[in-house]
């Protein structure tokens, strides 16, 4: 019965805990751009992380390690930290970008500009995380972001050409614009595969304390948890599509994503937009902050719990402290949360292999997974979107940048 | 035994099974006849950033000399306080004790209890 | 990691310049931004404030985009005609903020349909910058 709970819950929280400004942003501008045609990359990328997610549990389960603590005992202390250095630097930015992306949603319902939300919303997130306890942050958290089904019902109410939708998700080259379809194909794969959910989903399996009997929940939750949550994705992307492209409308601006739901929803749209975002964007950045505190704790082998007094993991406590004020500061001057988000989920997908290629050895070392090694499909399917990722952030970031 | 795969960067558990960092280093002694042997874990920054570089490790030691517990060398643990070494490394020693918690304490009675809600290092 | 430093520094260095075709692209969305907005404050599904700063915001990046394809406009369309389609869309985006501000439905229903005509305006030399290109 409680596994059976532990399920649900589990599917849930990550339905609820799927979109965030990053993923909302990369399908809001590709529907706004492309229409359809970069609905396989949100499939790859939610494919991909099925299997990541499922590892990450596995690993958990069957080692008692999390993924940052393999890390540190198999790789040694000078790898470790260099992984640090790359995934921490970029997540890090992610959290700016969630951080902004509530500071937006309470912009749009206020009329108090960004900036002023920077410190209390930073705030907020810090003291969730000083006086919360680990299931409240995840249910919670989670359970709110649910509101971000409205995307799929507003992508319902738009009536989309399923046939020409589904189309969508084979890959197929854009008339014009290649240099933007690829960067937004990178950033689509960057926001759906973000290292910072598999730290923390293996820290979770931890804090829960799962074992081999967990493994059957494990595969179902990342397997239903992440579709249903590749589907929220997929509804933005479709929503935009409809809402936003006929009318010529680009998302450059969070005020401008807010239209596709006016348009699809006009009595409530706005509002569920608005909370939508709010929600989802917490939920990110308060797993985020745990998963950079995570890296360090278990990295550096201090104490970490989120159920326990911040006096008992006092550097836990301190460094995720350090980080959500930091984070705080290039909202407070202003610094557009839109741009830290694309060039954040673009960098993301050009430092994947840092996170991912120790992770992969792991998952196929038999001290740690004993005869529940990877197999064939998931170390394939994992290795070729990872390079596939990879070589397209190296080539498209910079023509991006210096034009097509 | 094989130190690197088995001892190096594990957890350190002690006797009452509370986390105590990682193995961040061990001492050998060379003597003039028989094989090497372990006499102490090292537990610690400088240690740490010693095996990335040199030059890392003088600038942690220096740094740490300047603020928090101002330890003038890292946490030694004799090899004989191992009990057993598996997925972590148990050692029969009495964390607080050893220096390797320092930082943990400074951070906490420094910084952490500061702040409403913080909590209590003492009250345990 | 070298080169995504490398990608890094260039991103922060120096960003691509669009170009006319682009910039009218951009134009297009923020008119065609005001139009949704409005249509959606009229039917109260949009609150005030949220309305009022966007079109002042559409109303900026209308402006500045426009001052810069105006330095140099492509050669197949007529700069006055586009400064005349700009200049008009502007004042009208500015003068929505304030009806929205003065909650003056009626006065805000004229000139946005006054709004959708510099729309159309635009969109035809949008498509003859395209067609050049």
């Amino acid at each position: 019965m409680k596994k059976i709970l532990q399920l649900s819950l589990g599917i849930i929280t990550s339905v609820g805990g799927f979109l965030e400004i990053g993923s909302v942003t990369t399908a809001a501008q590709a529907g706004a751009q492309f229409g359809y045609k970069l609905l396989w990359a949100i499939l790859l990328g939610t494919l991909c992380l099925i299997f990541l997610i499922e590892m990450s549990g596995r690993l958990a389960a069957v080692s008692k390690h999390t993924i940052v603590d393999a890390i540190r005992e198999r790789f040694g202390f000078p790898f470790f930290f260099f992984v640090l250095l790359g995934t921490v630097l970029v997540a890090f930015m992610v959290l700016v970008a969630e951080l902004g992306g509530i500071g937006f949603a309470l912009q749009i319902l206020t009329g108090i500009r960004f900036p002023w939300w920077a410190l209390p919303v930073s705030f907020v997130v810090w003291l969730l995380m000083w006086k919360g306890t680990f299931s409240l942050i995840e249910n919670g958290a989670s359970l709110l972001g649910l509101v971000t089904v409205s995307f799929v019902v507003a992508a319902l109410r738009l009536n989309p050409d399923w046939t020409s939708a589904a189309s969508g998700l084979l890959p197929t080259l854009p008339d014009d614009d290649k240099s933007k379809y690829w960067f937004l194909a990178v950033s689509i794969l960057g926001a759906s595969i973000s290292p910072y959910l598999m730290f923390f989903y293996s820290s979770g399996a931890i804090e829960d304390k799962w074992d081999r009997t967990y493994l059957p929940i494990n595969r179902v939750i990342a397997a239903f948890g992440m579709t249903f949550g590749g589907f929220l994705s997929m509804a933005v992307l479709i929503v935009a599509a409809l809402a936003l492209r006929p009318k010529g409308i680009q998302v450059e601006t969070f005020q401008q994503a807010a239209l596709m739901m006016t348009t699809a929803l006009p009595k409530w749209g706005f509002y569920l937009f608005a909370l939508s975002m709010l929600f989802a964007c917490f939920g990110a950045a308060l797993e985020i902050s745990l998963a950079i505190s995570y890296f360090f704790s278990q990295g550096f082998g201090w104490n970490w719990s989120e159920d326990v007094e911040p006096s008992s993991d006092a550097r836990f406590a301190f460094v995720y402290t350090l980080i959500i004020g930091f984070a705080a500061v290039p909202l407070m001057f202003g610094v557009d949360p839109i741009k830290i988000t694309m060039m954040s989920m673009a960098l993301t997908s050009a430092t994947l292999p840092l996170a991912i290629v120790p992770f992969l050895f792991l998952m196929n070392d038999p001290i740690y997974l004993g005869k529940h090694r990877n197999g064939w499909i998931s170390n394939t399917v994992v290795g070729v979107v990872i390079l596939i990722s990879f070589v397209l952030a190296v080539v498209s970031i910079p023509l991006e940048i210096m034009g097509g | 035994m094989h130190l690197v795969r088995d001892v190096l960067d594990k957890k350190l558990m002690d006797r009452e099974d509370c986390p105590m960092g990682r193995v961040g280093g061990l001492v050998m002694h060379v003597g003039e006849s028989g094989p090497p042997r372990v006499t102490h874990i090292l537990v610690g920054g400088p240690t740490l950033w010693m095996r990335i570089h040199p030059a890392l490790g003088r600038l942690s030691s220096a740094l740490g000399q300047m603020w928090g517990p101002r330890r003038k060398e890292p946490a030694k643990i004799p090899w004989s306080r191992v009990e057993t070494v598996g997925r972590e490394v148990k050692l029969d020693v009495e964390g607080k004790d050893t220096g390797a918690l320092d930082w943990e304490i400074w951070v906490a009675r420094h910084i952490i209890e500061h702040i409403p809600g913080g909590g209590s290092e003492e009250e345990e | 990691m070298k080169r995504l430093l490398f990608a890094t520094v260039i991103l922060l260095v120096s960003c691509k310049p669009p170009t006319p075709a682009e910039q009218m692209d951009a134009i297009l969305s923020w008119v065609g931004s005001a139009i949704v907005l409005g249509n959606g404050w009229l039917r109260h599904t949009t609150p005030d404030t949220y309305t009022r700063q966007t079109l002042t915001l559409s109303h900026d990046q209308l402006r500045q985009i426009g001052a810069e394809l105006l330095k140099s406009p492509p050669a197949t369309i007529d700069s006055t005609e586009l400064d005349g389609a700009l200049t008009r869309s502007g004042t009208h985006l500015a003068r929505m903020a304030q009806l929205v501000e003065a909650r003056n439905s009626p006065g805000f229903n004229q000139v946005l349909d006054s709004l959708e005509l510099d729309q159309k305006a635009l969109k035809q030399l949008s498509d003859k910058i395209e067609s050049s290109q």
